[in-house]
């Protein structure tokens, strides 16, 4: 089955191409990696799927149907699950917060005056957060954690909300190479045992080439490459990213 | 011996953080003492009563004020709404509304004013202190030439009931209603989805937007809420005072920015308590009786407030700094 397809899909900020007619699907369950220099349209493309960005042209079809996002909120309700480039944190609201900002949860009451479960979010979110082998000041003010913290943070939250479409944008930046790994093997256990259809931007090649069964190359807003990971080696996919001549 | 010593310190840190998020009350418990040694019988129980009374129309513009401010936005139309809400519906009770009807249209005023101010923010992008100062003059602008400048006294028993009716000693019921409202408010603010997304949209708009938080929604109920709340003033005023002029409230209008400033609500979104707001409004409400029962003259007053929230802002972005 085909999880997501993409159909044409161009971006234009102004004068500025950031993507030009990109198409690609990308099978239910499988593991895509996003790869190309700075400024190739990664971002851009991710933010588009995720609903946070309109495209200028082109479609995108979920499980076959076509779905015209006009906000984040659009994608999360179609399962589409997002760790930006740039995490989208609140630096002055508490870890617990950030982690269930936009889902919630709430016990008494009635409508809009449903009282929120602060107790369980924290709880969750303590549970969450250790997966990853940290363990975090709740009520600290995500702006004073380090940028490992952040990241789970944002990472988590993201898997945590249990979504069909996992979109990480350069989510491996901030952690150390234990962590990266720990990470690593954490998504693809969420792969498998939930059977999550993922897109991953990273710049480590190595990494992209263990995680991922499939591999996308950008380049100036342009479709360069895309195969099976097996078939392509590291150096293969650095020639596809430099530009050309 | 060290567990305990690490006790202690933790305790002490908690007493400090305590301290420290609350030193808004303590600031007003302060200036109520001091000031009682220079302002005759403060310390009555009849002076306390009326400040708590008066100090219920301010109190109620910086609640308010706070929620726009909560979401990055001010409102300054607020002391306008004070004023044309009450008035509009007593003319309209003269026309011939039932007093219950004018009453509930009093909020109403407040809640369209306030989706008006949110939607123009919003939708039109129109920064919220130009579109509120607009709202605020045209309001004003609006009282006057139906009412001509003059006030309007008479007001119906039942509109007036609350300010004149005591439940106890000299309480009236407007103090009951008015805790409750607060109460309300605050429970709103820390323990709903809304309440609590309103200080995450200050905090990052942007961020609420990619994890899909309707922020334009949130910023729009946050101004019906200064509406309703700078609704709510002008109504508690008018109970108290048993009339309603064009000018009405409009000499709070700093005294309503001050207090959320002072009991450190940040004037960039995102962060502020609204039980530090109560305490806020009673300092500056202090303040301004101390001004006007000192002895300077009334001339002063202007300019002693305009100093008022100019101190708040030091303060407020003194210890911004500080905490970062
Ligand atoms: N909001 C924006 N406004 C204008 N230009 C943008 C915006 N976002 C991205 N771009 C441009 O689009 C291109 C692709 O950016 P991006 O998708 O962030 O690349 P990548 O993530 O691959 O590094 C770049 O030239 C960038 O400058
Ligand atoms: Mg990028």
């Amino acid at each position: 089955m085909i999880m997501i397809r993409a159909n044409n899909i161009s971006m234009n900020f102004g004068m500025i191409k950031a993507l030009k007619n990109v198409s690609f699907e990308l099978e239910a369950g499988k593991i895509l990696g996003l790869v190309g220099d700075n400024g190739a349209g990664k971002s851009t493309l991710l933010k588009i799927l995720c609903g946070y960005l309109q495209p200028t042209s082109g479609e995108i079809y979920i499980e076959d149907k076509r779905v015209q996002f006009k906000s984040s909120a659009d994608a999360m309700k179609e399962g589409v699950a997002i760790t930006h480039q740039f995490l989208e944190l609140v630096d002055m609201a508490t870890a617990w917060e950030n982690f269930f900002m936009g889902r919630e949860i709430t016990g008494k009451g009635v409508g809009p005056f449903k009282l929120l479960d602060i107790n369980q979010m924290k709880e969750l979110t303590r549970k969450a957060i250790e997966k990853y082998g940290l363990s975090i000041d709740l009520e600290c003010e995500v702006g004073k954690l380090s940028g490992e913290e952040r990241q789970i943070i944002a990472v988590a939250r993201a898997i945590e909300s249990d979504p069909k479409i996992l979109l990480l944008d350069e989510s491996f930046t901030l952690l150390s190479l234990e962590g990266r790994e720990e990470l690593v093997n954490f998504l693809k256990k969420v792969n498998q045992q939930h059977n999550v259809t993922m897109i991953i931007v990273s710049h480590d090649l190595e990494l992209v080439k263990n995680l991922t069964h499939k591999i996308m190359v950008l380049r100036g807003g342009e479709k360069i490459f895309y195969g099976d990971t097996e078939e392509v080696s590291v150096d293969q996919i650095v020639e596809f990213m430099l530009p050309q001549e | 011996m060290e567990l305990a010593n690490s006790k202690s310190n933790s305790r002490g840190k908690s007493i400090r953080n305590f301290l420290g998020e609350y030193y808004t009350w303590i600031m007003f418990i302060v200036l109520y003492i001091v000031a009682g040694i220079i302002v005759p019988n403060l310390f009555t129980s009849t002076t306390m009563v009326t400040i708590l009374v008066q100090g219920t129309t301010v109190c109620l513009l910086a609640f308010g004020m706070t929620f726009a401010m909560l979401v990055g936005e001010i409102d300054m139309s607020i002391v306008a709404v004070a004023a044309f809400s009450p008035m509009i519906s007593i003319m309209l009770w003269e026309a011939g509304l039932p007093v219950p009807l004018a009453m509930i249209l009093v909020l109403l005023f407040g809640v369209v004013v306030g989706i008006f101010n949110g939607l123009m923010v919003t939708k039109m992008k129109i920064p919220s202190l130009i579109q509120t100062v607009a709202v605020w003059w045209m309001l004003s602008g609006f009282v006057l030439i139906v009412t001509k400048g003059a006030a309007k006294t008479g007001l119906p028993d039942a509109w007036m009931f609350m300010g004149r009716f005591n439940v106890i000693g000299r309480i009236p019921l407007l103090i009951p209603f008015f805790v409750l409202v607060l109460i309300l408010a605050i429970i709103f603010a820390r323990r709903t989805v809304t309440g609590r997304r309103m200080y995450l949209v200050g905090g990052n708009a942007d961020a609420c937007a990619a994890m899909g938080i309707p922020v334009d929604r949130i910023k729009i109920i946050a101004f019906v809420m200064s509406g309703v709340f700078a609704a709510l003033a002008g109504y508690v005023l008018s109970a108290r005072m048993g009339f309603v002029s064009a000018r009405f409230a409009v000499e709070w209008l700093m005294p309503a920015i001050a207090a959320p400033v002072i009991a450190g609500v940040s004037m960039n979104g995102g962060k502020g308590n609204l039980i530090n707001v109560i305490a806020g409004a009673y300092l500056v409400q202090l303040i301004v009786m101390i001004v006007r029962t000192g002895g300077v003259g009334g001339y002063y007053t202007d300019f002693v407030q305009g100093v008022i929230v100019f101190i708040a802002i030091l303060i407020n972005t003194f210890r911004e700094r500080l905490s970062q």
